[in-house]
């Protein structure tokens, strides 16, 4: 095998590894092979000595399953108990952002509630005296008027759905966010 | 290599760990360099002190830095971190414990009685 069928296994064999990982993998091992050569070695030789690349890659996959599961247990372990500067935060951005965010959100929801029901009803109220031939001048602009306003009924429903799922989504993630920051400050997520 | 007992390979993927930290413990080095000390003491192939430094690296034990060499490509050194020689110290620490039990359990089945650590070859 010479270094690019070796690298080409390597690299085949290592998978589903982020792509990062598996370039930085590949990077050292042809870099093994570049200082051999200028050894005066073979390509066919350093391959025969890095052993079976199948090999090589489930233990640079079982060494990244193990990182994964210390860097777990670090944080368990470096785990001291409430970071008092977390809490701090915690309190101090609800107090002027966190909160009045989501209130002013809420209110724009509210708002914009308000708003189709005042536009739904006057849409009726117009259809309605249309119907019923109260309205004998200016009949074409209050038909448009109506449709307008049928329109702008249909576009906030579709706006509220979408605000609304967006809104209990984005307060489930921040309020997760908090809980974390509490109990373990700010630091990596 | 191939061709080991299974054992064999258990125990020594066990310890590997600590050797290369060992070898790092003389002074920085590079992946080849340390492939071949590797695998030149132990019977192990030279790719295999690779995913060892990828973890080491990644446990905070070493750290890397790139050099100029004479030819070619700047080498990737690693380097013995404070934390790396806290854990080989007192994982070295541990294993020549063990190992002086296991050769106590090893030598009084065949000769009765005398202890002694022979870590070393």
């Amino acid at each position: 095998m010479n270094k690019t069928e070796y690298l080409k296994r390597l690299s085949d064999e290592l998978g589903h590894m982020p792509y990062g990982d598996v370039k930085d993998i590949i990077q050292s091992i042809e870099e093994h092979f570049d200082e051999g050569l200028g050894e005066g070695r073979t390509e066919e030789e350093i391959a025969e000595s890095l052993g079976d690349p199948k090999e090589l890659a489930a233990e640079f996959k079982d060494g990244a399953k193990f990182t994964q599961i210390m860097k777990k247990r670090k944080r368990l372990k470096d785990y001291t108990g409430p970071d008092g500067r977390g809490r701090i935060f915690v309190v101090v951005f609800n107090l002027f952002v966190g909160i009045a965010m989501w209130i002013v959100l809420l209110c724009a929801i509210v708002a914009a509630f308000c708003f189709l029901a005042a536009d739904c009803g006057l849409a009726g109220l117009i259809i309605a005296s249309l119907i019923m031939g109260k309205i004998t001048e200016f009949l074409v602009p209050f038909i448009f008027l109506a449709l307008t306003l049928i329109c702008i009924a249909l576009f906030l429903i579709v706006l509220l759905i979408l605000g609304i799922k967006y809104y209990a989504k984005g307060l489930k993630a921040y309020i997760k966010w908090n809980k974390h920051v509490w109990n373990y400050g700010l630091g990596e997520e | 290599m191939k061709g080991d007992l299974p054992m064999n390979s258990q125990i020594k993927k066990g310890i590997l760990d600590l050797c290369v930290l060992a070898l790092l413990e003389k002074g920085d080095s590079y992946g080849y360099d340390l492939a071949g000390s590797l695998a030149r003491k132990v019977e192990v192939a030279d790719g295999t002190v690779y995913p060892i430094l990828r973890k080491l690296a990644s446990e905070g034990v070493v750290s890397t830095y790139l050099q100029e060499s004479q030819n070619g490509p700047p080498r990737k050194y690693y380097h013995l971190t404070e934390a790396g020689r806290r854990k080989l110290d007192s994982e070295r620490d541990e294993w020549i414990k063990f190992c002086g039990e296991v050769n106590a359990i090893l030598e009084r089945s065949e000769t009765g009685g005398e202890t002694g650590g022979k870590a070393d070859e």
